[in-house]
Formats: structure tokens, sequence, C-alpha cells
């Protein structure tokens, strides 16, 4: 039932609808009140280490364990149900998992307080410093985490949180091409610092895959191109990275995604970048039957390399039962246990890449996929961004993802 | 009560009916547009990036806006804005040209076969999207039946690896049930007699569409259009889920990932509002031409 | 007058009827499939469903919070629009004051915003301004709610428009109050309508995935369109066919409910109904 409508009467309506709304959402702003943030960023690097400011107090000693429900907050797949179930038998607890798809989504949500867990899991550098500054985690009290000691000793007072007041590693692994040895994918160029090319062979257009993470594909191309700097501040090395990525979009047409753990374990492509534990974790995705041979790894000489760690929000309602989850984790046995699942090598000093390989952990054809200390010690550290440079990372991107 | 007050009393109890309706999308539908315009021209957080509304209309920044629009007319966005209206377009008269077929058989049938054909048209309507999406990605995954039906005409294409065709084909599918449904209630409601008589002047069955049959169902087939065009310009799930390349971006799957990967909410924001004037531009554009087609006749 | 007949319609019709709904029953099939295969048939077994313990669908605990979810988000949907969308149909209707036609304007407003603006205009205000309503089931309810109003107007509007006003009046003139004639007579007029509007709601809902995750806050306010819409793009199990076919299940439920309503209320007031009827109720509503 339509009416025709005058010129007048649109506009006036219009006016009226238009009006009333803006005198309306005004009304509602002013009762709101408004937040405001005057918050410093405390940014450590490799060279320049910080310790974090504490802010608030840790939980007091010898508290007894809650009981209940502990909520962590996590990536996708990144802790074995059978280690979670293991957890939940010994406290008596239950535990459940949200996933957040990046770093940036978990603090905006944690921030704007649509997610209140208990646990977050799996946090790098790059996000601590805006997670401190925005008042989101509580100094830990390591009286509650006997197995500390199990961490490796160069993370036990990492460069980005000095004294470990806020975090305890989780795993460490590096970047690199997964790919899979029974489809025609040219190994030979997988030599120095070569390999990363390897993407922007047209051959394997359709079946090949990028990280859906700015930081780690448009670092890739930085280091193609020779710029071994994951946190540069350089326009113009910037710009030329966007060119590379256009032109690799171009020429093999990419997936962009994190789900290369399990596409090229379960055949949907051939060849990706991914991280080191992708690979590892992929033999649990394979077919049945089917041999881990057909899974590689190639670790370039130079590479992003880092390590992701447990954090306990301030507003976690079961601290003690998070401090005991991390410390279970840490356990070398239990660490094992998640390990065979998630696939990513666990910070622990026991766990070297011999001791994965003689615990029968790591299939022969990975062992290529696993952070040895030297090449932990030569990799590549991505750090927080300042915003502007931020700004240009993410500029970078848009041109890339936009086609 | 006399009459007046009698009237009076009447309107004053109509509008307490449609009030708290009113109210409620004022508050949710109204505001949440006008904030969306609040962040778009607010500023930003230095270093959580999470946006400042600026409400006041006199205070709004337009820098923001001004960089989104560049990028739109001269940078990476353009390719998305031109390939999502492509998408859209040929999408549109792909379900046109399968749609309109269908509708014009279905409203022209009687009996009991109409019945039972309406109930099988109609019920896709009740399969939920994602649902039929995912029955085509089963289809046309590696180890999947369509891929199979095609290996065996000796075809190897792998209907997944990000190809606008797989998209567009994906839109088609998911929308011709909209389109269906709005042009068999137009052509329902024709007058055949119309057709009829333009038989009996001599007018071939094919005449007789053509000039009668056609024209007299144009503004249903615009309205059809329009109501299948506007949520398929905001589309990102359908890129999403057959696709996820960057050769298929749309520019819903570019709002989503400003929005919902928390980066850049202004960025965000100023992209719906780019895309509401799109489809409000579309919106008025068919109001226009629906009111001159009145006229006319 | 001329007989319809078009074989090559007919045949083109049947033709986009498999195309259309072959894809599904095949997904369908495929969830009580033996093996992990979604295109070799390897048996029939219901191990998706409830056999397999670890990754069956009823058997999985979360998935039962999650169906929970859809369904709360649903019923709430349908008993808040159906009453608040009835009022305002019959008020704009004859409203003739000064707002009604902005009124009229705001309503119809909604019908031609894509659900991902109206997501993305929910998400920011929710997290810029209405701050005392959480993200989670709070703002999924108010989104289903904003999305669903107009859709129940329109179809009621609909409605109103043919019955016109003679039967309120006769009712006026028997004594009755505005308020009895519209209780006692436009309401029960009105039913069909509103059966057919409830069910559209419903299955709206229930399907509903761009408002839900926009609007959500995590696995506890996980919707089973957006479980599975986040599945589909992985490595996925038959189980997940499952659960699509679980998401058909609830809607055909929603829509056998509407019709039986239907032809109960028809029934009571002595009326016969067809199936084509009630589907000539549920096509116009929409169109």
């Amino acid at each position: 039932m339509t009416r025709r409508l005058s010129r007048r009467q649109f506009v006036g309506r219009s006016l009226v609808v238009g009006g009333g709304t803006i005198a309306l959402a005004r009304l509602l702003a002013a009762c709101a009140g408004g937040n405001e943030s005057t918050a410093e960023l405390v940014i450590g690097t490799p060279d320049a280490p910080v310790t974090l400011p504490t802010i608030g107090e840790p939980i007091a000693d010898n508290l007894p364990s809650e009981s209940g429900t502990l909520q962590i907050y996590n990536y996708a797949d990144y802790l074995n149900p059978e280690t979670i179930a293991a957890f939940e038998a010994a406290f008596d607890v239950k535990v459940t998992v949200s996933v957040y798809d990046t770093e940036e989504v978990a603090l905006s949500k944690m921030r704007s307080g649509s997610i209140s867990p208990d646990l977050v899991v799996g946090l790098t550098d790059s996000v601590l410093a805006r997670f401190v500054a925005a008042d989101l985690l509580q100094p830990l009290n390591r009286s509650y985490i006997g197995n500390f000691d199990n961490v490796i000793a160069g993370l036990r007072d990492p460069y980005y949180d000095l004294g470990a007041q806020y975090t305890i590693p989780y795993v460490i692994y590096g970047n690199g091409i997964g790919y899979r040895t029974d489809r025609d994918i040219d190994t030979s160029v997988f030599v120095g610092n070569e390999g990363w090319s390897a993407l922007w062979n047209p051959a394997y257009e359709g079946r090949l895959a990028v990280l859906d993470s700015y930081r780690d594909t448009i670092s890739m191309a930085l280091f193609r191109a020779g710029v071994f700097d994951p946190n540069t501040s350089d326009a113009s090395a910037l710009s030329a990275a966007a060119d590379d990525l256009v032109e690799l979009a171009t020429l093999t047409n990419p997936k962009i995604d994190i789900l290369s753990y399990q596409e090229i374990a379960g055949g949907g492509r051939d060849i990706a970048l991914c991280w080191s534990g992708d690979m590892l974790a992929g033999v649990g995705y394979l077919a049945e039957g089917e041999s881990p041979d057909v899974l590689g790894f190639w670790y370039p000489e130079v590479t992003p390399t880092g390590n992701d760690f447990f954090s306990i929000p301030r507003t976690s309602t079961k601290p003690v039962l998070a401090h005991a989850f991390i410390d279970y984790l840490i356990d070398v046995d239990n660490a094992l246990n998640n390990q065979s699942y998630v696939g990513y090598q666990p910070a622990l000093e026991a766990l070297t890449a011999e001791a994965l390989i003689n615990a029968g952990a790591i299939p022969d054809s990975l062992v290529g996929a696993l952070v040895t200390p030297e090449r932990y010690a030569s990799g590549k550290r991505f750090v927080s961004l300042s915003p502007d440079v931020d700004a240009l990372w993410l500029d970078a991107w848009t041109r890339f993802t936009t086609g | 009560m006399n009459g007046s007050q009698r009237r009076t009393h009447a309107s004053r109890t109509w509008r307490g009916y449609a009030l708290p309706g009113t109210a409620w999308l004022a508050a949710f539908f109204a505001v949440p547009f006008y904030s969306v315009a609040a962040i778009a021209f607010g500023s930003i957080d230095p270093i959580f990036r999470n946006a400042r509304p600026a409400w006041n209309p006199l205070s709004w920044n337009f820098g923001t806006f001004g960089d989104v629009l560049g990028d739109v007319i001269n940078g990476p966005l353009r390719d998305v804005f031109v390939r999502t209206v492509l998408f859209v377009v040929v999408a549109l008269v792909l379900c046109l040209v399968i749609g309109y077929p269908i509708a014009y058989h279905l409203a022209r049938l009687r009996g009991r076969t109409k019945t039972l054909i309406l109930l099988l048209i109609v019920l896709p309507f009740w399969v939920s999207y994602l649902m039929r999406m995912l029955a085509w990605v089963n289809l046309l995954q590696r180890d999947g039946l369509g891929m199979r039906l095609t290996a065996w005409f000796g075809v190897e294409h792998n209907w997944l690896d990000g190809s606008p065709t797989t998209v567009i084909l994906g839109l088609v599918y998911g929308y011709v049930p909209f389109l269906i449904l709005p042009l068999y209630a137009t052509l329902e409601r024709l007058d055949w007699r119309l057709v009829d008589a333009a038989r009996d002047l001599g007018a071939s069955p094919r005449q007789a569409f053509w000039r009668v049959t056609l024209p007299l169902s144009r503004t249903g087939v615009a309205a059809g259009l329009m109501l299948v065009a506007l949520p398929m310009l905001g589309d990102y799930y359908t890129n999403d889920i057959l696709s996820r390349s960057p050769r298929t971006e749309m520019i819903g799957n570019q709002i989503d990932f400003f929005l919902n990967a928390g980066t850049q909410p202004q960025r965000g924001a100023v992209l719906v509002l780019m895309l509401s004037f799109v489809l409000a531009c579309l919106a008025w554009w068919y109001v226009r031409d629906n009111a001159r087609q009145r006229v006319a006749r | 007058m001329t007989a319809y007949r078009s074989r090559a319609l007919s045949g083109f019709t049947w033709l986009y009827v498999v195309w259309s709904l072959l894809p599904v029953l095949i997904a369908v099939l495929f969830s009580f499939n033996a093996g992990r295969s979604r295109s070799v048939w390897q048996g029939f077994s219901l191990r998706w469903w409830t056999g397999d313990p670890n990754a069956s669908l009823f058997r999985d605990e979360s998935l039962r919070m999650t169906t929970v979810n859809s369904l709360v988000l649903a019923i709430v949907t349908v008993v808040v629009t159906l009453p608040l969308g009835t009022l305002l149909a019959i008020g704009l209707q004859r409203w003739r004051g000064h707002g009604a036609g902005s009124s009229s304007a705001l309503v119809s407003a909604p019908l031609v915003t894509p659900e991902l603006v109206l997501g993305a205009a929910l998400l920011l205000v929710f997290t810029n301004l209405y701050g005392a309503i959480p993200l989670g089931r709070p703002a999924q309810m108010i989104g289903h709610i904003t999305l669903n109003l107009s859709a129940v107007v329109v179809t009621v509007r609909a409605r109103l428009f043919t019955i016109g006003s003679s039967y309120e009046e006769a009712a006026r003139d028997l004594g009755a109050s505005r308020r009895e004639a519209i209780r006692l007579v436009l309401v029960p007029l009105l039913r069909p309508a509103i059966v057919a509007a409830g069910v559209i709601v419903f299955a709206t809902s229930i399907d509903d995935f761009i408002v839900s995750s926009f609007l959500s806050s995590g696995a506890a306010s996980e919707t089973v369109p957006v479980r599975i819409y986040g599945a589909v793009r992985g490595a996925s199990s038959p189980a997940l066919n499952a659960l699509a076919t679980l998401l058909v299940v609830f809607s055909f439920l929603g829509l056998l409910l509407g019709g039986v309503s239907m032809w109960w209320l028809r029934r009571r007031d002595g009326e016969r109904v067809t199936l084509r009827q009630f589907l000539d109720e549920v096509t116009q509503a929409d169109a």
C-alpha cells in the first residue's frame, strides 16, 4: 500500500526521523557517560627487555582450589581434549573452551567485557603490551606453579615480561612452508632463503594458502625480499611487500586462513605458509592409513620465531584453578600428551627436539619442523608495533586481501 | 463525545498501539544506524584503536571517511566495490533467467500439480542458507560428487579453488528461491484475460508473451530484483564458504574483517555507510521508477 | 480460454526442483554414512548422530548448549515480535496523525537493509552506546526481534487490508468498545496471518547467523548456524551434515507447527483449510 509522497512530505518526514534519532542518540550517550583511556604502552624488544608495570596484586598464597567450571579462551584445536579431560578428572572440575580467531579480536572482546574468561592461552608479545595497558591481566603467583623450572631457561625471564609477572610460555614455533611430498612440489628451492619463492610459483595455482595473519604473511614477503626485520617501519619496504603479495595473489590465487594444519593433511591443499606446529598437528588429520611421510616442512635459515603464553585475566573467577591448569600443562608428561594433538613444541627444557624424537612424538619426515635452540636463537621475534606503524602494516594487508 | 473528539481519541488509541513497536525500532534500528555514522565520523583511541563515537554532528571529523573514499575511488577498495556489483549483476541476471520461467509456469498451472510444485519450490526457503551452501561444498570438494561428475566428463577442475564462477553460482543457488516467490506472486495476480485477448487479436504465443505478459509483470520483476539485490550486495558468507581468496573478495568481507577481526571499527563503520548509501541510491531509483511507471499508466 | 500446457517449461521446472533440492538431500543422506567420506557411500550408520563417542552429534555436550541457545532465541523472538508487530500493524494502519508516516517509514527500513548492515550497526551500538546490554544472548535477542519485527508488520498489514473495517464497525454498532472490538473480532480474523508470521519469524531466527555471530560473546552464546559456519570451512566430518540436518528439521518443525495451528484454528472457526491455502498464505506473506 503505497501513497505518492509529495516532496515536502518526504523532506518533512526525513527531518522528523533523522532529527528524532539524533536527539535520542545524544540523550542516550549523555546518560551512558564517556569512556576515557589514558594508558602507556610498555613494549619490550629482544635488545631492550622491559619489566612490565605491576598492576594490582597477585592472589594470596595457599588458597584452596576452586570448584565449578574453568573458562579458557584459546585458539581452536589448541589444547588436547584428552589432556583437558585428564585435568577435569584430577581436579574434579569442568572446563569449557571459547575460541578466538586472532589476538586482536581477543583483545577487543575482553576489553569490551563481552567475554570474561578465567584463563587465556595463546597470546603473544605482539599484544601483551596492550593487554597490560588495558588492565586485563593479573600478576601471577608463582607459588602455585611448581613446575616453573621446567620451562626453557631462555624463556623464564623473557624480554617482553622480565620476571615473568604475567605470562608463562606455552609453545614455541617458527614460520616456514608446509607441503605435501606426494604431490608435485619442487623441493629443490627449499634452500637458504630461496624457498619463499615457492609460493609465487604459478604451477601451484589454486592449491596454495597463506596465513590469515597480517604480521606473518607480510613478514614472509619482507624476508623473501631480504628485509629480515618483522617489525619494520620502513614504508617503502612494506609497500614493496604489498606489491609482491598482490603479485602472489595474481599468480597463485591463495586461500587466506589458518586452516592449513587440517587442509594439507586432508588433501585440500598442497603447499602453504604455516607455523611449524601446523605440520606436526597435521599428522592427526591424515586420512586413515596414510603415512606421515606425505607431510613435509621447510624451516628457513632466517625466519620469524616466537612463543606464546598462558595468562590469567584480572577478572578471572577461578584464579587458583587457572594457576593449577598452567602448572598442569607445563608438567613434562602432560605437555607431551598435549603435544601429540596440538603438534606445537612445548616450551619446556626437557622436551628438546631430540627428546621429542626419542619419545616417538615426531615422525621422521617432520624432524625439520622442530625448533632447536640454535634456530630459536637465530630467529626473529615479532614485537608490538606502535599504532602508526601498525597502520602501515594494515594498509599493506588491505591491498593484498582486496585482490 | 462529539465527532472531532472521537476522532482525536481514536487517533490517540492507534498511536498508542503503534508506539511500543515504533519505540523499539527507534532504539534498536534508527539509533544504531546513527551510531554507525557517529563512529565513522568520530575518532580513534590511539592505543587500543577502538572507536570513540562523536555524537554531536557538529563535531564530526571526516578524515577517515576521506581516506576510505580515496581508497574506493582510486585504491584497493575500488576493485572490491566493482567486483561486488559485477557479481551481483551477473547473479541477478542468472536468477532472472532461471526464476522467471519457473514463476510463469507455476502461475499458469492449475490443479493439484500446482500445489505439489509450489510446495517443492517453497521448500528450499525453509532450508537454512548454510545447509544449502554446505550441501554444495560437500559436492564441490576434492572428494565430492561434483568433482567426480566433472572428472567423468574429462574435465579436471577444482571448484573450490577460489574462482569467481563458483561464488557467482553459489549466489545464484542461494538467492533464486527469494526471487521466484515475488515473481510468482506478481504473475499469479496477472489478468490472463489480457493475454487471451491478445491471442484472440491474432498474436502468436510468443508475441503475446513479449508484448503483454512481460510488460505487465515489469513492476513485479523490478520489485523482486530489488528484494534480492539488496541482501546480495551485503553478502559475505557465500564467498567465505565457497572461496576465501582475494580474487573474490566482496565488500561484505571487508566490512566483516574491519569489524570482527577487531582492528579498525572506524573503517568498518565508514564502509557500512558507503554500502548503505549505494543501497539507498538503488532503493531511491527504484521508488522513483515505480512512481513514474504508475503515472505513465 | 486457451488451456495452458508447456512441456518445455514443465521439464525446466522439474529440473530446477531437482537442482535445488538434490544437494540438500545428498547432504542429509551422507550424514548417515558409515565412513568419513561425503561422496563415497560406505554403508548406513548412526555413527555421526549418536554412535561415535568423540565425534557424534548427541554425545557432544557443547552442542546441547548451542541447540538450547538457538531454540531459546527463536521462541523468545516469536513471543515478542508477534504481539509487538501486530499492535504496530493495527496502529499504523489506522493512525492518521502526525508522525504516522515517519513511523511507517521506520518500519519499512529494516526490510530493505541487508543483514550485514543491521548486524554491523547493532554490534557498534552495543559496544559503544548501550553498554548496559552485554553481547551474547541479550544482544542477540534484541537483534533477532529487530530483524523480524517488520516482517510481522508486513504480513499482518496485508491481511488487515483485505479484512477491512466492516467487522469491527459492526461490533462497535453492537455495543463493543474499541478495544473489545479489536480483541474479540479483529484479532481472531488476523489469526492466520499471525500464525504465518510466527512461522516465518521462527524459521528466520533459527536459521539466522549474521546477527547471531556479530553479537555473540563466545562459546556460551553460540547458535547452531554460527557453529556450522565456523566448522564448514575446515575439514569437516559427516557430523556437520548431521548438525545441518538438525537445523533443517527445526525449521520444518516450526512450519509443521504453524500449519497444524492454522488448520486447528480454522477448523475451530468452522472453515476448511487446504494445504494450498496455507502455502499461499506463507508465500504471499513474503512476497
